[in-house]
């Protein structure tokens, strides 16, 4: 099923509503973290889906609106700690990049509580279950998100 | 100002005619006592169509995008703001310091032609609202300036910003929601940025298809959000966006608001003022702000 | 001669909403002009024509086509139908009214009926504004359109100072102020409010022909070149029809929808294998007046400029028609 679809058919009944949220995982640090909360049977939401990037610093802005414009209730992008960047300085850039997007999401009216960035290494399972598990309560206390949702989804 | 459009003429024939450059970019006048029009000017007779007023508020730097592989060098009039978009293009390489023969022109501001619709010329006009922020009336690049530099501008406080960021979160999400519904996207904010000079706009792109061709609340937002932060960093404020757009949107606000958050997160000389300085998105420091961790 | 105060005009228009979807021209912020349907908060705007032109009430920006569904090899298609209930356009000027004849001629002649178009054009009737004001920018009478009649009107309303008169031209005009006529008062002795002197002329005499032979003239490199390739002048245009037709996927299912384009975008013309026909601003700033001054002409009978002047008055440049039609017909052949 499209991502877009399973958000219809669970917004459906209020009462089972989960949260969709999207991780851009960096390849050489969360996402292996997240193997490795896998391999070490950590359970953490399973409406959590996971897209590989080869860095953080790779992620665009306009990702993380698009998430959104197609009914993604949260985004979280995470990398490499700061000095641990598997290109030396990709996640830096990141930083600087999403340390702005927070901001201008606030001023345009979008919560910008929806929209987290962590750096996780790859030996941090456990804090890979920990972030998204805590987003995910803390989205499904914000509710689905309706701004910026492009009409048709 | 009418003596400045007489050396304006006078530069721009004697460096067509000696061959110093091939072409001139500087501004005429248009169809209404209200409008100029950017001019390209080739022939030393032409020259004598350039003229500086107080309609004059074109940022002619975009222009040197398409030109920047041609032959000979090319002479552009610049005021204070565009001065700074230049400094931004040759930062980011997009145009080389060598081609260019820049005259610079002191700016005493320009008057809103939206203002003089349906009044007589001559008539008592405001100052652009592109201007109200102004605080580099004067080029900060040139090979030659023509006329007495202005006096220094006071920073004025963003009354329209604060105005926004005092409003509640669903004010806020309202307030944008209206202004992008009313959007058309016709581009001409992003045509005529000079800091946005990429090859293929990814809002071109149909593979992968960013933005879709519908026009609608939801994609208009994706586009200027977008937009903003690409060029978070490096919008020199010139207000060349705000000014085209035909519909009357607040642009300019969405860089402005960026733009504070540079200065004060990053601690980065103002984009397009120093030279040897880097754009702040194009660069970091080990002791950034850090709350992601 | 029959019309209405314009003090009871909001009367006239609540009637007229019983039975048609009515659009004004209204002001919708500090900015924006455009026609809407007539309603509770709308307000009315009569001091000139509407930045956006009405075109976009037969030909929205963004029209959705029809829905599918595929399942394997075969596809499901819903149509959807544009809304057909009977409109008026009331206050609608000349040079507009001339606007949707040139878009009728477009959509609906030359073998091809576009349904979408055709469904929502069906069933309109146009109460045409006299103008009784004028923008610096129009130059509607140099494009042989009389400001204060309009060809295709139904009804001709006019300015007369406290009122609008009304004049039935068509049967079904005739028809619909018979209806309504007890909202209507008979007007003793109106008198029209003359139309000050348009400032900009243009010589349209040999225009589109002189044309025909200028497709590699200088001029379009020298006119080209302060063109920021925007579509501010194309989505203005009452006349420009230009659209492109996009899906919108999720999964197995979509829309089809249409939406406006503009030749003046770089990748307009970009084809499959990205060979690209207009590959500088010159030809495609080229194609866009050859278009509406000599293509259109030659194909429907008429210049596709109504001379309303949203493009003198928006263009970031101040690259319009008027300038143009002027630089052509003082060029060196």
């Amino acid at each position: 099923m499209s991502v877009s679809e399973e958000v219809k058919t669970t917004t459906a009944t209020a009462e089972e509503w989960q949260p969709k949220i999207l991780v851009f995982a960096c390849q050489y640090c969360t996402y292996a973290g997240a193997d490795l909360a896998g391999l070490s049977r950590l359970q953490y939401p399973p409406t959590t889906r996971v897209l590989r990037v080869p860095c953080s610093g790779r992620t665009n802005p306009q990702f993380v609106i698009r998430a959104f414009q197609k009914g993604i209730d949260g985004v979280l992008v995470a990398g490499c700690h700061p000095g641990d960047c598997h290109f030396s300085s990709g996640n830096y850039f990141a930083r600087r990049r999403y340390l702005l997007m927070k901001r201008l999401m606030d001023f345009v009216g979008i919560d910008s509580r929806r929209f987290h960035v962590r750096w996780i290494s790859g030996s941090e399972g456990p804090k890979f279950q920990q972030v998204v598990t805590e987003i995910t309560e803390e989205i499904k206390a914000l509710g689905p998100n309706r701004k910026l949702r492009d009409e048709d989804e | 100002m009418s003596d400045i459009s007489q050396k304006m003429r006078d530069v721009a024939k004697k460096l067509l005619q000696d061959g110093t450059v091939s072409l001139v970019i500087g501004w005429e006048k248009g169809n209404l006592w209200y409008k100029s029009a950017p001019a390209f000017i080739s022939l030393p007779e032409d020259a004598d169509r350039l003229v500086f007023d107080d309609f004059c508020y074109h940022n002619l730097s975009k222009y040197l995008i398409d030109r920047r592989d041609m032959d000979g060098k090319i002479t552009i009039f610049v005021k204070g703001c565009d001065s700074r978009s230049l400094i931004g293009m040759i930062q980011d390489k997009q145009i080389a310091r060598e081609k260019l023969y820049i005259i610079g022109i002191p700016c005493p501001g320009m008057k809103e032609d939206k203002a003089a619709v349906g009044k007589k010329p001559g008539a008592d006009l405001p100052e652009a609202k592109k201007c109200a922020l102004c605080v580099n009336p004067n080029p900060l690049i040139y090979d030659e300036l023509i006329g007495e530099k202005a006096p220094d501008r006071e920073k004025k406080n963003d009354e329209i910003l604060e105005k926004v960021e005092a409003m509640s979160q669903d004010e806020k999400y309202e307030f944008w929601q209206e202004q992008f519904s009313t959007c058309i996207r016709c581009y001409a904010c992003r045509n005529v940025c000079p800091v946005c000079t990429c090859r293929e706009c990814c809002f071109d792109s149909s593979a992968p298809q960013w933005l879709g061709k519908a026009e609608n609340p939801s994609e208009n937002s994706f586009y200027h959000l977008t937009r903003a932060l690409h060029m978070a960093g490096r919008c020199v404020g010139c207000g060349e966006c705000e000014r085209v757009c035909p519909m009357g949107l607040p642009v300019m606000l969405l860089n402005r608001k960026l733009t504070k958050e540079v200065e004060s997160l990053f601690n980065e000389s103002p984009a397009g003022t120093v030279m040897e300085d880097m754009a702040a998105m194009n660069h970091y420091r080990l002791d950034d702000p850090e709350e992601f961790m | 001669m029959k019309g209405i105060t314009k003090e009871k005009l909001n009367q006239l228009l609540q009637a007229l909403s019983g039975d048609y979807q009515v659009f004004v021209p209204a002001k919708t912020s500090d900015t924006v002009t455009k026609f809407q349907p007539y309603g509770e908060g709308v307000q009315m705007f009569w001091q000139e024509n509407t930045l956006l032109s009405p075109k976009d009430i037969f030909f929205p920006q963004t029209e959705k086509m029809y829905k599918f569904k595929t399942k394997g090899m075969s596809v499901d298609i819903a149509t959807i139908t544009p809304p057909d209930a009977p409109k008026i356009l009331f206050g609608i000027r000349s040079c507009d009214v001339q606007s949707i004849d040139c878009m009728d001629k477009v959509f609906l002649t030359r073998g091809y009926e576009d349904e979408f178009y055709k469904t929502r054009r069906e069933n309109t009737l146009l109460f045409a504004l006299a103008c009784s004001t004028h923008a610096d920018t129009c130059f509607c009478t140099s494009m042989g359109i009389d400001p204060q009649q309009a060809s295709l009107a139904d009804v001709q309303m006019s300015d007369v100072g406290d009122a609008f008169a009304l004049e039935a031209k068509t049967p079904a005009g005739e028809e619909v102020l018979k209806k309504f006529d007890a909202n209507l008062v008979e007007l003793s002795n109106p008198k029209i409010v003359p139309l000050d002197e348009i400032l900009i002329h243009v010589d349209m005499e040999g225009v589109s022909e002189k044309l025909e032979g200028m497709f590699e003239h200088p001029l379009w490199d020298e006119v080209s070149s302060k063109c920021i390739g925007c579509s501010t002048c194309t989505y203005l245009c009452p006349t420009c029809y230009c659209f492109d037709i996009d899906s919108k996927l999720h999964g197995e299912d979509g829309t089809k929808i249409r939406c406006w384009d503009c030749c003046m975008f770089s990748e307009y013309s970009r084809m499959a294998g990205g060979h690209n026909p207009r590959p500088s601003k010159k030809e495609r700033v080229r194609n866009r007046f050859m278009d509406k001054l000599l293509y259109n002409k030659k194909r429907h009978g008429q210049v596709f400029c109504v001379g309303c002047g949203r493009c003198v008055a928006k263009c970031p440049v101040n690259l319009e028609i008027a300038t143009i039609i002027q630089k052509v017909k003082e060029a060196a052949i």
